[in-house]
């Protein structure tokens, strides 16, 4: 059945998308559930398979926007640590990366919601160019552009 | 910070940031898809048709089927999902309600072939007497080819293999038309 399908193929991902958007797991849930309902209202702007991720990825960052926007000022993102994170391997090097993965995260969590989102979607999610643009709402040529600021940025706080 | 140790960065934070999702998080999804985008399982067509009649607003003709129902399993009259007075009580209330004209060869051809689909095992889904016959989308009976394909036969008996999102596309156009 398709639309089970559907929740088979993203819940998990949406669920991890707004997680690493900054919220909470509890949160999260919530959200994920919500941009379900919100696909099954808008199912008829679905216009091609093709844009099946962009579109479902679209619904859930509106989700996460219109949180933020409700809890502003109230709640910071990326407070709550993510599960099963393995820190038992020993030696130096191995130190060294995690401490420098830790950094990133901290780098993000600071980025404005926008700037984060963009490296979110294409990063860690690993959409295309097209469909992380389509998910953020924005052209292209835009989204490159907020791409870049994010780097730039997470360069800037890395590098000192 | 060079540009590749960074992206480097991102696929392992993309690794640490990964995290087991409570288990019941997609069936507490799966248990708020939209009734329209849900299979009709065997035996469960008396409550699908009320409940399809309840979105509808038609609260009235529910009432009536449910007394219908209780009245024929009272009276230890014919089974209520296999035709019968209350299929002709449904038939009879949508065509005074709607004004809508139903084939009945075409639909019991539908409904036979979806026993037989459901018989063989397969994942068959049919839509019954709710669907706009006038509409030659609407979506009558579908069943699973193979992974992310299916057979569609529309209203007028068409038969169409589609693959699974536009089977949602088609199924979002019923859904939005029932509205």
């Amino acid at each position: 059945m398709a639309a089970v399908e559907l929740v088979d193929i993203y819940y998990e991902r949406i669920y991890l998308f707004l997680r690493r958007l900054g919220h909470s797991r509890h949160v999260s849930e919530d959200l994920t559930q919500e941009s379900f309902l919100q696909a099954w209202r808008h199912i008829g702007q679905l216009r091609d398979g093709a844009a099946l991720n962009g579109w479902f990825y679209r619904i859930a960052a509106n989700a996460s926007k219109h949180y933020w926007r409700s809890r502003k000022g109230k709640e910071k993102a990326g407070v709550e640590g993510f599960e099963g994170v393995d820190r038992s391997e020993s030696g130096d090097d191995k130190a060294a990366k995690l401490e420098d993965i830790d950094r990133l995260e901290e780098a993000m969590a600071r980025l404005p919601i926008k700037l984060r989102q963009v490296v979110v979607l294409h990063y860690l999610e690993q959409l295309t160019i097209a469909e992380a643009a389509e998910s953020a709402g924005v052209k292209e040529g835009t989204f490159k552009s907020r791409l870049n600021r994010a780097l730039k940025a997470l360069r800037n706080e890395m590098g000192s | 910070m060079e540009e590749e140790k960074l992206k480097k960065l991102f696929s392992e934070l993309a690794e640490k940031t990964t995290e087991a999702v409570r288990p019941d998080l997609g069936d507490d999804i799966k248990g708020q898809i939209p009734h329209r985008l849900v299979p009709h399982r065997r035996g469960m067509d008396t409550i699908n048709i009320i409940i399809d009649l309840r979105i509808s607003k038609l609260t009235a003709a529910a009432a009536i089927i449910i007394t219908m129902i209780l009245c024929v399993n009272f009276l230890g009259g014919r089974g209520s999902t296999s035709g019968g007075i209350f299929h002709d009580g449904v038939l009879m209330m949508r065509y005074f309600l709607t004004g809508a004209r139903v084939n009945e060869s075409d639909l019991s051809a539908a409904k036979l072939k979806y026993e037989q689909l459901v018989g063989q095992g397969r994942e068959a889904v049919y839509y019954g007497e709710g669907i706009d016959r006038q509409d030659s989308n609407a979506v009558l009976l579908h069943w699973k080819v193979s992974e992310g394909e299916y057979r569609v036969m529309f209203g007028d008996m068409r038969e169409k293999t589609v693959s699974s999102e536009e089977l949602i596309k088609l199924q979002a156009e019923m859904l939005q038309k029932s509205k």
